[in-house]
């Protein structure tokens, strides 16, 4: 947090902010019309982009690229121009209630967003990011049959990480949070004439769904413990040092959840064998998506909830156990991968883990600071990567052959046996899917497939007149040759 | 009994929501339109939709607007709008006019075309009556065009014998139930055994009806063998739950308005959600899958109309309108498609993206609605079910969860395996005709609009619910306790523990 306030402190910004003494309610107001302001951008330019491709008239490559860019360069300005706001303030957090969506009974279902001190800087980044990859995509995908699919499928993450950031409750999260899993998996399943993205992508989905019980379920304990959604009834205070508002026991139920939640978007041990696959998709989606943002997005929801996780010992030890677990398996794993994405991918699910071991023993700035710095370094190495292959061959080509690897690796500290086992456990990626598809997929599979052979079979017979059944039956015997 | 002055443009509305498809049937039936039938199907539909909605502008004017005529025999009146009736009318009668509109030239000839009319009419009348006789009859009266018409398509003997079987039984048992309520009314005092006894056979049928396990099997069955307006019809309109809730509400023997007989369905109901969105994981083709999904979102209503918490019976009813909406969208963009490349297996990637984009779009997004897609109404239905639910009972919530993270996952693989693969491009890009794209784009905007925009119809719904429990609007659940509740800003202090 000092960190941001020195930075914001010296930016000419928020010095000319400062001279202008704005009161508070004023602030209120402007801050208010900025947040809108970064929702609406995206949002606006998915339905300008998305309703005429809808009807059959999609707009032109660079309209679209255009008008994509400037939606994300707006929510980008916008999220600087409430920082520098917020700095002056110290970073107190700025509700923004836009009303109430429904209501029934107990349950009201509130659109509240907030900017402070972690949802702000962390919409200016993603923003920024999603510009910058406009920018690259639109050379890169030039005359793609899905180009226009893809920007509609930007703009609609866009619109969900946004939301996801600067949501004030649970619900507007979970919302934010389910756009973000539905344009994860499409951009998978862009090439979607390869069988492996079709895949890869249902593999995804099927992780995001069954984690976001997690989200969904803590959700619901939170509506009620405390009869809202709200994150203001549930902690108060400037992030990172709120206070919980509930009970140590609610809490740490709340928290697991969100741990779960958190496990699947992040790619963390057993939900983590789709991220590599993931790369199927195009590369700027691979990059902002598995590079930057959306294997940040469970760490996000967490660093959100840090109260929570204060007052839940148990989760924070959990968050620290999976994480570390996971560090150590991504990067044992990525070490014999053979090609590119895959190792990339295998660096981002160890960053990620590492990230939740932070968050676990309670650093949330450094938590926050190591997610932008990674997104930002991993998202510029994915989508360097098909021109760093080609660089590599014309070195090779240049060198006349293979220029040599590392000579030295940690792994040779460990004796010879112990190596060639760690070789066939990183080649079999730890047996994780192994143990997923024989214990959990493959019997659920089967179980299901037998009781629909069974519906079918049922079906029929109930559905046969019994003389027709006999007839089929003799023909059967007569087919055999088994008279009776 | 008399009619109040803001009855009588109630009646005429109700009236002419139902004799406009009558009347459009008895002239295709004649003759009167043997080129296309479609055009006067449409205008009464149409007619029906206004009127329908002109209801439902009465009902949100204020709250003595319910019009109840007729003997009140046996728990209900021969014509009975409520708040209910007046959400559900324009619900059918949209889901109809699509239907119509959709459908394939070949699939709508004359007698069809009669059929899809007198469903639609029948269905309309069904809803706008709480009388179990009339129940019985209408029961009957929109069984039998759906068993005419799986019988007439070929291949769809088997569905048509399944059908008639599950519809005799049902009508059967929600006959002698009826008479034996009717002879000895439970909802009266000193009510007896026979009274009760009959309560549950009406229950029976409602589980037969709605395709309960372990009654379940017709639903895909009928998806399978039917044309996919007949298994639409017959399914999507929910005509046994609205059953239930008139037969099952409000009886004073139950301390909280909720038949017995309805929690023991609301019970099966979870383990038909659950079961039916697992058996759609592994469907092989995608009739199968709708029907599966149809009958997984069709038990969650039911479970969900057991509920205590208005927040539940709010959710059941907002499951009822967006997973009928989305179920249609779904059954139709199947249709369009398999009329334009045939039956879509899910066993391999099918390749049909590129040759129809648009019907991919709309596949999906239809999908996405069925299972909660944020700004959709399923988004909010599910929020209302799901916290309602585990409210509740833990179990219930939990298998609502299971059914809506099955039901998604089992829409993303067919979505794949319908529209994903290598492209086998057999003639032309399928673009989507211009009738087709009005009624596929006003569905998925009425599922939007009432997904963004859903605290009147969500208003609405609490009211028609607490009329039917018996209680003021917000009045149970509204002061539930909260274990942290007041723990706010203001009262840091306030901590439960």
């Amino acid at each position: 947090m000092t960190f941001f306030a020195a930075f914001l402190a010296a930016a000419p910004l928020n010095r000319l902010f400062g001279l202008l003494d704005v009161s508070a309610a004023s602030t209120h107001a402007i801050v208010s019309l900025l947040v809108v302001l970064q929702l609406a951008a995206p949002a606006a330019t998915l339905v300008l982009v998305g309703l005429p491709a809808l009807l059959d008239r999609p707009l032109r490559e660079q309209t679209t690229t255009r008008l994509v860019g400037g939606a994300f360069t707006l929510a980008f300005l916008a999220g600087l121009v409430t920082l520098a706001v917020l700095a002056s303030r110290g970073f107190a957090p700025e509700q923004v209630h836009l009303g109430t969506w429904f209501s029934v009974g107990h349950h009201d279902a509130t659109v509240d967003l907030v900017a402070d001190g972690l949802s702000v800087p962390y919409v200016c980044f993603s923003t920024g990011l999603c510009a910058l990859v406009n920018a690259f995509a639109g050379k890169y995908l030039h005359r793609e049959p899905g180009f226009t699919r893809f920007f509609v499928l930007l703009t609609l993450f866009g619109t969900g990480m946004n939301l996801m950031v600067l949501a004030g409750s649970i619900d507007v999260l979970f919302a934010g949070w389910e756009f973000l899993g539905i344009s994860s998996t499409m951009l998978i399943g862009f090439f979607h004439e390869r069988t492996n993205a079709l895949k890869a992508a249902l593999r995804a989905f099927t992780t995001y769904r069954i984690c976001d019980v997690g989200l969904l379920a803590a959700g619901v304990m939170i509506h009620r413990a405390v009869g809202s959604g709200d994150f203001e009834r549930l902690f108060e205070g400037v992030w990172p040092n709120a206070d919980c508002l509930v009970s140590p026991g609610n809490a740490t139920l709340v928290s697991l959840l969100l741990v779960f939640a958190a496990m699947g978007k992040s790619a963390q041990v057993p939900f983590s064998n789709w991220l590599p696959r993931a790369m199927e998709g195009p590369t700027p989606s691979s990059a902002i998506f598995y590079g930057a943002l959306s294997i940040h997005a469970g760490a996000y929801v967490l660093l959100r909830c840090e109260a929570l996780l204060d007052a839940a010992p148990v989760a924070r030890v959990a968050l620290v156990l999976i994480g570390g677990f996971t560090a150590i398996h991504a990067a044992l794993v990525g070490r014999v991968q053979t090609d590119l994405k895959s190792m990339l991918a295998y660096a981002s699910m160890t960053q990620a883990g590492i990230i939740f071991v932070e968050i676990g023993l309670g650093f949330r700035v450094v938590a926050l600071v190591h997610i932008v710095s990674h997104a930002i370094l991993r998202s510029l190495q994915i989508l360097r990567s098909p021109s760093a292959l080609h660089d590599r061959h014309e070195l090779e080509a240049a060198l006349g052959g293979h220029p040599g690897a590392a000579s030295w690796s940690v792994v040779k500290l460990f004796p010879e046996k112990t190596q060639a086992w760690l070789y066939r456990v990183a080649l079999d990626r730890g047996f994780e899917e192994m143990a997923v598809a024989r214990f959990v997929v493959g019997p659920v599979r089967r179980l299901l497939e037998r009781l629909e052979e069974a519906e079918t079979a049922w079906i029929d017979w109930l559905g046969t007149p019994a003389a027709d059944r006999e007839r089929d039956r003799a023909g059967r015997r007569q087919q055999q040759g088994r008279p009776r | 009994m008399t009619l109040d002055g803001h009855d009588i443009p109630l009646l005429a509305a109700l009236t002419a929501a139902i004799v406009a498809p009558l009347a459009a049937a008895l002239h295709i039936g004649r003759g009167g339109a043997p080129a296309d039938p479609r055009q006067p199907a449409i205008l009464s539909l149409v007619v029906a939709l206004v009127a329908s909605l002109t209801i439902t502008r009465f009902w949100m004017s204020g709250p003595e607007v319910t019009l109840e005529l007729g003997q009140r025999l046996g728990g209900g009146y021969l014509v009975h709008v409520d708040g209910l009736t007046a959400v559900l009318l324009p619900f059918v009668a949209l889901v109809e006019l699509a239907i119509v509109m959709v459908a394939p030239k070949r699939f709508l000839d004359g007698p069809a075309t009669v059929r899809i009319l007198l469903g639609a009419a029948t269905r309309l009348a069904l809803f706008a009556t709480s009388h179990p006789l009339v129940l019985i009859v209408a029961w009957v009266a929109t069984a039998l065009p759906i068993w005419s018409s799986t019988r007439a398509t070929p291949g769809g003997q088997i569905a048509a014998r399944v059908y008639a079987i599950i519809m005799t039984m049902a009508v059967a048992s929600m006959t002698v139930g009826t008479l034996m309520m009717i002879a000895d009314p439970p909802w009266e005092a000193g009510g007896g055994a026979v009274g009760a006894s009959g309560g549950w056979l009406v229950a029976l049928a409602v589980l037969v009806r709605k395709g309960i396990v372990p009654f379940h099997s017709w639903y895909p069955a009928l998806f399978r063998g039917a044309p996919m307006s007949t298994a639409l019809a017959a399914t999507v309109p929910q005509i046994a739950s609205y059953t239930a809730v008139r037969l099952f509400f409000g009886h004073a023997d139950h301390g909280d308005g909720v038949g017995a007989e309805l929690i023991v369905l609301s019970q099966l109901a979870l383990l038909t959600a659950t079961y039916g969105a697992a058996l759609a994981l592994v469907q092989r083709d995608l009739r199968g899958l709708i029907g599966t999904l149809a009958m997984s979102q069709s038990a969650l209503v039911l479970a969900g109309l057991a509920g205590k918490l208005p927040m539940e019976l709010n959710g059941a009813f907002c499951t009822w309108i967006s997973s009928g909406l989305a179920l249609t969208g779904l059954g139709l963009v199947g249709w369009a498609l398999e009329s334009r490349a045939g039956p879509l297996s899910l066993e391999t990637p099918q390749g049909r993206f590129a040759d129809a984009p648009l019907l991919a779009a709309f596949f999906l997004l239809f999908g996405l609605s069925a299972i909660g897609l944020p700004g959709t109404l399923s988004f909010v239905a599910d929020d209302l079910l799901v916290s309602g639910s585990l409210d509740e009972q833990l179990h219930a919530g939990l298998l609502v969860i299971a059914a809506t993270v099955l039901s998604a996952i089992a829409v993303m693989r067919g979505w794949l395996m319908v529209f994903g693969g290598p492209s086998s491009v057999d003639g032309p890009r399928h673009h989507l005709l211009p009738r087709e794209r009005i009624a596929l784009t006003a569905l998925f905007g009425t599922i939007v609009l009432l997904g963004l925009w859903p605290a009147p119809l969500v208003r609405e719904l609490e009211r028609a619910g607490s009329e039917l429990l018996g209680v003021p609007v917000g009045g149970r659940g509204a002061a539930e306790h909260h274990p942290d509740q007041g723990t706010g800003p203001t009262s840091p202090s306030g901590d439960a523990s």
